[in-house]
């Protein structure tokens, strides 16, 4: 393999890999606070990308780009937060019920066929603010380079928001132990809807960014949801320097496999890692191992 | 006269019971099954249906088949083989259709066929794969070049237009392009054509670079490229672009699908592309450009003004065909829509069929209507505002 050709998979595979990481710490924040995997943050993620096809020109404009990026994130801001509400209401405050694998599933359905309904089967495509990059001779869209600087982004405002913010702290004493943070006096249910909220923040802006190499259509969120499931699986579920770190090797490794194998095999050999950080580290490579129940 | 009055009763009821079925059926509507995908994975099935839907119209203002009027009945199979099977039990046992129209997707179609055969249900599909034998669907005929044709095709057009003596696959992995992957093989090895790598992509893979980067690291003088959607040949067509690889492409069928590609990066993209084209929708300067193609589009646009300009129309005409040779197979039989009869006057007939597609043919041992004579090589970007394409030998 050329230094051009590695150069090609790595940039390309970190670029996927920040959408997974993504996807990934979204997961987390909800999942964190509330025990609830969001199963339609896939929906949601393409859903970010068809506002930006109806509401970005085709030619570049900064100050479009910015005012829309700010809009789709509050849209998905109160949008997610609602869903949230939805999610919630049924399990009252138990999360030992999982109603919420529907709520969430049915979601992400709804969303997927009212895009099918209003904008057709064929992909939206939509343009990039930012010409692409030349990485040894070969163009690559500068998305790539969006999306990982996002998730650097995103990645250290959710830990300083966790440390440093009353409202990130009370997440954090809610996923150590609801019961006590409850008694403390924290308005769970409240803190649970930030964290909706705040998932749909960062999906908004993935999808957003990442529009112009995110593939766009009706059907395409499950295939995203389950990268970016498998890549937190890997890194360890609640973990963001897992989603991180799992997001990137599930990135790499997927781009690798096409290129050494075909593109056939991309997700068997993703599915392959998957199966062998489970089987040596069933937590995951940061998740912590919880105690038993007895 | 008790007994002549009994016997001319007799003979009046009798008649009147023969007749009836036949009063009878004329009054009823001929119901069609369509089989397409409006939801699920799969980017045709809006077009498929509106296709449809503009025939049936068409049809029944103007008297309908035989005199009788048109009942169109959609089977989403959302490109899924299980939902379609559902979906043909419907149509053939609640429903109860006379005929039918698709499905697209070869895994799809075969897993309807038996269906639709033990009803003697005559279907125009708009699949590919060889495995479609008259065996497997006596009473179905497709309205897609098979796979062996556009794979010999492919690999003519390379040889001839590009001079190529080495050559790379790249396709979808769809069950047509894995059928047509192994008779290019076959047509390569015949013609003494080095094959230097292939490679596959699952549908609606955005980024195909990785793919492509090891394609070129085996220096073919051309790419075979068989795509099914335009989505895809966008997609292929951006990642070539990237990778400043301007390697010759002997497109299939679906890389003339340009308005994506031509969309997302322009006519730069289709640089030293060529890819095969129903005839009906090419010409040459010299020739004029073909009018049945122009009156379909315009017909589309007014019936769906809203999202006409996002349809595929030479996939389209496809399915808009298929229900106008039903009709014509029916009319032909003296309305008689059974599956034996609709089929043999198909196998007889095709080739006086005055369509949008012209060059149609059939035979026992084949189905497949659309044959090398109904196919050109075309230069993909110069699709026009009709989606008619000129012809890369004009």
């Amino acid at each position: 393999m050329s230094i051009d050709e590695l150069a090609l998979i790595l940039v390309r595979g970190l670029g996927q890999g920040a959408i997974y990481a993504l996807i990934g710490m979204s997961f987390n924040i909800v999942v964190n606070s509330s025990g609830i995997l969001n199963f339609a943050n896939g929906a949601l993620l393409v859903l970010a990308g068809v506002l930006a096809y109806f509401i970005l020109p085709a030619t570049p404009d900064w100050t479009i780009w910015i005012l829309a990026a700010v809009g789709i994130a509050a849209c998905l801001f109160v949008f997610v937060s609602l869903q949230g509400v939805l999610t919630l209401f049924p399990l009252k405050s138990s999360v030992e019920q999982h109603s919420w694998l529907i709520t969430t599933m049915a979601i992400s359905v709804i969303l997927s066929a009212g895009i099918h309904l209003y904008g057709g089967s064929l992909a939206f495509r939509v343009p990039s603010i930012l010409p692409p990059v030349s990485v040894f001779g070969l163009s690559t869209p500068s998305a790539y380079f969006l999306l990982m600087a996002l998730a650097v982004f995103w990645f250290v405002v959710i830990r300083w928001f966790h440390q440093k913010t009353f409202t990130g702290l009370a997440m954090s004493a809610i996923a150590q132990d609801l019961d006590a943070a409850k008694v403390a006096g924290i308005s769970v249910k409240r803190i649970q809807l930030v964290a909706f909220g705040i998932s749909g923040l960062v999906l908004a802006t993935t999808g957003f960014v990442g529009a112009p190499v995110i593939n766009i259509s009706a059907d395409t969120g499950i295939g995203y949801l389950l990268s970016g499931f498998t890549a937190l699986v890997i890194g360890g579920l609640g973990s963001n320097l897992g989603a991180m770190v799992g997001g990137a090797l599930v990135g790499v490794i997927s781009m690798f496999a096409a290129y050494r194998f075909g593109g056939i095999y991309q997700d068997t050999v993703t599915m392959g890692l998957l199966i062998a950080v489970l089987m040596l580290r069933p937590e995951g490579i940061f998740g912590l191992a919880a105690a038993r129940k007895v | 006269m008790k007994l002549t009055r009994r016997i001319f009763a007799a003979l009046v009821a009798t008649a009147m019971g023969a007749v009836a079925p036949a009063l009878a059926q004329s009054d009823e509507p001929i119901k069609l099954g369509a089989f397409v995908p409006v939801t699920g994975a799969g980017a045709l099935g809006e077009a498929s249906l509106v296709a449809v839907e503009l025939a049936v119209k068409q049809i029944n203002e103007a008297g309908g088949i035989a005199g009788r009027q048109v009942q169109m009945t959609v089977a989403d199979y959302q490109t899924d083989p299980t939902i379609g099977v559902g979906e043909a039990n419907r149509l053939v046992h609640q429903v109860g259709i006379d005929m039918a129209v698709g499905p697209t997707y070869s895994q799809v179609t075969l897993a309807v066929l038996p269906l639709l055969s033990a009803a003697q249900i005559p279907s125009i599909n708009v699949s590919g794969s060889s495995t479609i034998t008259p065996a497997a669907g006596p009473y179905s005929f497709s309205m897609l070049p098979n796979a062996e044709t556009q794979a010999r095709a492919m690999v003519d057009n390379a040889a001839s237009q590009f001079g190529a003596k080495k050559v790379a696959i790249f396709s979808d992995n769809g069950a047509q392009a894995k059928t047509a992957v192994a008779e290019i093989q076959k047509v390569l090895e015949e013609k003494g054509i080095e094959l230097t790598g292939i490679q596959e992509y699952n549908y609606n893979s955005k980024d195909l670079t990785p793919q492509l980067l090891a394609l070129r690291s085996g220096e073919p003088d051309a790419i075979l490229l068989f795509t099914s959607t335009g989505d895809d040949t966008a997609n292929v067509l951006l990642s070539r672009a990237q990778l400043n690889w301007d390697v010759n492409i002997s497109g299939s069928y679906g890389v003339s699908l340009a308005t994506q590609a031509l969309a997302a990066g322009g006519p730069e993209l289709f640089k030293n592309v060529i890819a095969l084209n129903y005839a009906g929708f090419t010409y040459c300067k010299a020739d004029g450009k073909p009018q049945k193609a122009i009156d379909l589009v315009e017909a589309v646009r007014a019936y769906k003004p809203g999202s006409a300009d996002r349809y595929p129309m030479n996939f389209l005409a496809l399915f808009y065909d298929s229900v106008f040779i039903l009709k014509a197979a029916v009319e032909g039989n003296g309305g008689d829509t059974s599956g034996p009869a609709v089929a043999k006057w198909i196998v007889e007939n095709i080739s006086s069929f005055d369509g949008v597609n012209k060059g149609l043919a059939a035979s026992a041992e084949s189905h497949f209507l659309v044959g090398p004579e109904a196919l050109s090589v075309v230069k993909p970007d110069t699709i026009d505002e009709y989606g008619i394409q000129e012809r890369a030998g004009c």
